[in-house]
């Protein structure tokens, strides 16, 4: 791709990441509540407390004078401070995205690994009980409820089988002797719930893979490729596979651009301390600084990632390239 | 695709085989540290106790802090940094002496100039939002010696002892700047507490044993609280032994965990109530429907209430239904006679609208004021509260049967806070919690109040004489009956219609651990603003 095409996207990439900030900023002030309310609701809470917390926050001030206050930090690094948390919103973020990034990064490679496989077979053989086997496996992952699942697997494998724990991502409190230890720990907490993300995430791209497949194979170059005679596994990784990945490639672009988002249920179900939990935890407490921090974090990053699919894109169909 | 295969097969070979050293070799480590792990759907928020308002971060405080006075299982007061004290003869001067050789978790010698400190740093920053309404009155702290602190007060000061503000290091907290206070990370809480803070992780914290604690020694080497988002996978986490103990519970739950042998579950009753409020502000601002001015028209809605059904259907039996605003167990509580008792009677509802001159003309089932206006208001509920959004339900059905149409409209917590604070609302469902000493409770309706917690913009010339002359009584039967009074005159008023006092369901593993019990006698384990438990439990031999 050409360079100044690619300065031209990363400066829209900035533009839009602007836009989304201020509609951000607009958007958690318009919605009704007051951040006061959770903190201050206490009946040991008085008038003059109120007003003291307000101002230690900037509350007090005039809408514009926030708005550019927010702005004028958030270019000198500093995002401000968590109503709820009492700490620095980087800090606060910070702490949350590896566990997101490992759960959710994780469950997204198997999701999309095992996703396509299933895809490709189930359109290759298309018609048959494979077909028809995986596509129910795929639809009914995908139509799951995630809360359901989640239950289901503390069920079978706590309850039942005893051998996973079921929330956290360690055992609270423990003291590791060895890294070795430590990591032990840490899978054994995480194989629910990169379980479960994966078996809901599955369905998506098996279902995609093989619909795009199937239209791709009734195309007439693929008829042409058979006609010259190609073995069936030569026409369909080297004829039909590359054209059939363009679509799986977008999703995975914006899918991967909202690892960092999370996966507020399943982090849920687990109590899995990552981003997901924490975005809803600053949702419902009206934490404007913390939401507007992780919103930022997520903007960044499916935008980023999708530059980076459009890029991708460019080497892998010739079209768009020229 | 080949090559997708096989990184496939791999990550499931290796799946696989995580998973077979942990069926088997999982928890080897057995040692003979006595760790009480306790789960609750709370989290922490800060362990800066000059900034935090969350229940479960109090609980912590009371480990690692220590105060001039405890609460006993009767919540009266008992010596804990103070080991007595006196009151002058114009009960204006206090003074209480100190245990000697107290030392910090830092080793640095506790004095009464850590008291002062403390006091003052509340009294003059407004921070300590859980503590600092009981050090008001308070005019001057004096330290005539490392083991004495004298405070005096601008009027006797009926709930003195009932202060358990935690007493803070000095040393360390005058290293910080003022306006740092709020939100000053408190990374290593140095207390004089039975516990001493440990660690602290994503969604955990961990206290240990103070082996040089003063007083009498807890039995339990350590306490780690651990944080669970869903109310189910705690209960697992309970059943299956991952962790020793679980508090507030759901009601539903109760059977499941009755069920289990090992585990002894209570619907302990916690200090507060779920109420109605009504909208009573008579200022033209007032955004809510004027009708509900008319005490008749809050008397019939109350008299119209099923609240025993509510109890036992949206909370599953679990807790008591409710009349005035401090708690039936509570020594302050008053009961209303039988005639004041506005108690589900259905006819005296609609006996009350027809002689109060509000009838069904036009025969559409809901009641009209004389000029045609209907008996139509909003009653709001807060959408994840379940319990609450089925006693809305059960409200709306109940109230129609007395010819009063309420429409049941859901938001969340903000949004709520919203409208109450505009005087935008009709009715609407919430709760709060409540405290030993009746104060602060009662403080929510005065007049002050207004504008922050007075949520029904009740005013009542009476109620806030009432609400300053007790907090200066001295004799308790006499603060009694002021307390009683007020009591009376927010039941006749009624704004609020006070639902339920609730209960919170906890449970511990008894067939690890003993020596444990309800506080305060029909109370809870853990949450009851005392450590008592934490002291006592033992592990079973």
């Amino acid at each position: 791709m050409h360079k100044g095409t690619i300065a031209k996207k990363l400066f829209y990439a900035f533009v839009t990441i602007m836009i989304v900030l201020v509609f951000n900023y607009i958007l958690f002030r318009v919605l009704p509540g007051d951040p006061l309310a959770m903190m201050m609701r206490n009946p040991k809470a008085t008038p003059e407390m109120i007003e003291g917390i307000k101002h230690f926050y900037g509350l007090d001030q005039p809408w514009h004078i926030q708005f550019f206050t927010y702005f004028k930090n958030m270019f000198a690094g500093d995002f401000g401070t968590s109503f709820v948390f009492k700490a620095p919103v980087i800090q606060v973020v910070a702490g949350r995205i590896l566990p997101t990034v490992l759960l959710v990064g994780l469950a997204e490679i198997i999701a999309i690994l095992v996703g396509i496989v299933i895809g490709v077979l189930a359109a290759w053989k298309r018609g048959t009980r494979l077909d028809v086997g995986t596509l129910g496996f795929s639809l009914i992952t995908y139509s799951v409820p995630t809360f359901w699942l989640g239950m289901i697997m503390i069920v079978i494998f706590c309850v039942g089988l005893h051998l996973f724990p079921t929330s956290g991502m360690f055992t609270p409190g423990k003291s590791f002797i060895s890294t070795g230890a430590m990591l032990h720990d840490l899978v054994k907490h995480m194989v629910l719930p990169v379980l479960t993300m994966s078996l809901v995430l599955i369905g998506e791209y098996a279902l995609t893979m093989r619909n795009t497949l199937i239209d791709v194979l009734s195309e007439d170059y693929i008829t042409t490729a058979r006609a010259k005679g190609f073995r069936e596994r030569y026409v369909l990784t080297k004829h039909a596979l590359p054209n059939a990945m363009l679509p799986m490639i977008t999703i995975i672009a914006i899918n991967f651009g909202f690892i960092v988002a999370g996966a507020i249920q399943v982090e849920t179900i687990f109590s899995w301390p990552g981003l997901g939990r924490l975005m809803y935890e600053a949702l419902s407490a009206r934490d404007y600084p913390l939401l507007q921090g992780i919103f930022l974090l997520v903007t960044v990053c499916v935008i980023v990632a999708n530059v980076l699919a459009d890029i991708t894109y460019a080497y892998i169909d010739p079209r768009v390239k020229n | 695709m080949v090559r997708i295969g096989k990184i496939v097969i791999t990550v499931m070979l290796i799946l696989a085989l995580c998973m077979v050293p942990m069926g088997c070799g999982g928890e080897s480590d057995v040692s003979d540290v006595h760790s009480f792990t306790l789960g609750s759907s709370v989290a922490f928020d800060t362990l800066n106790l000059l900034s935090s308002y969350m229940q479960v971060t109090y609980e912590f405080f009371l480990l690692v802090y220590d105060p001039l006075v405890r609460y006993d299982k009767n919540y009266d007061p008992i010596p804990c940094l103070a080991k007595d004290w006196e009151i002058s003869d114009d009960e204006l001067t206090w003074t209480f002496h100190l245990q000697e050789g107290v030392k910090w978790h830092d080793g640095e010698a506790f004095t009464s100039e850590d008291v002062k400190y403390t006091y003052e740093l509340m009294m003059d920053t407004g921070l300590g939002y859980m503590y600092e309404l009981y050090l008001s009155g308070i005019t001057d702290i004096q330290c005539p010696d490392d083991n004495t602190v004298v405070i005096t007060t601008d009027a006797p000061k009926a709930n003195m002892l009932m202060n358990t503000t935690p007493i803070l290091p000095k040393h360390i907290l005058r290293a910080i700047a003022e306006e740092e206070l709020e939100t000053w990370q408190n990374e290593n809480p140095v207390g004089t507490g039975p516990y001493k803070f440990d660690s602290q992780g994503d969604n955990f914290v961990k206290v240990v044993k103070n082996e040089s604690y003063f007083g009498t020694m807890p039995n339990v080497d350590e306490f780690i609280f651990v944080d669970y988002e869903n109310l189910d996978a705690l209960a697992q986490a309970l059943m299956l032994g991952e962790i020793d103990g679980a508090t507030n519970m759901n009601p539903a739950q109760i059977k499941q965990l009755q069920a289990d042998e090992n585990i002894d579950v209570i619907s302990g009753e916690e200090l507060g109530f779920m109420q109605v409020g009504i909208n009573c502000w008579t200022d033209s601002a007032s955004k809510g429907n004027p009708l509900l001015l008319d005490k008749n028209i809050r008397h019939a809605i109350e008299l119209a209430m099923n609240k025993q059904k509510i109890v036992d259907m949206a909370y599953d039996g679990q807790g008591a239904i409710g009349t005035t605003l401090l708690n039936p167990g509570d020594f302050f509580h008053y009961e209303p006679t039988a005639e004041e008792l506005r108690s589900y009677d259905p006819e005296a509802a609609n006996a009350l609208l027809d002689a109060s001159g509000y009838l069904d003309k036009n025969g559409d089932g809901v009641r009209e004021t004389a000029d045609g206006t209907p008996l139509e208001f909003d009653l709001i509920t807060i959408a994840d509260n379940v319990e609450e959004v089925k006693s809305g339900q059960m409200i709306v059905s109940d109230c129609a049967k007395a010819g009063i149409k309420l429409n049941n409209v859901t938001m969340d917590s903000g949004a709520l806070y919203d409208k109450i604070i505009e005087g935008s609302y009709d009715m609407f469902i919430w709760g709060w919690g409540s405290d030993v000493d009746p104060t602060a409770i009662l403080d929510i309706l005065t007049t002050n109040q207004i504008g922050g917690n007075n949520e029904p913009f009740f005013s009542n010339a009476r109620y806030d004489q009432l609400h300053t002359e007790q907090q200066n009584e001295m004799d308790e039967s006499k603060r009694l009956e002021m307390v009683q009074e007020m009591q009376r005159i927010v039941y006749d008023e009624a704004p609020y219609i006070i639902l339920i006092y609730s209960n919170n369901i906890q449970a511990i593993r008894s067939d690890r651990w003993t020596g444990y019990k309800q506080i305060p006698e029909t109370g809870t384990y853990f949450f009851n603003l005392t450590n008592i438990n934490y002291m006592n439990i033992k592990a079973v031999e």
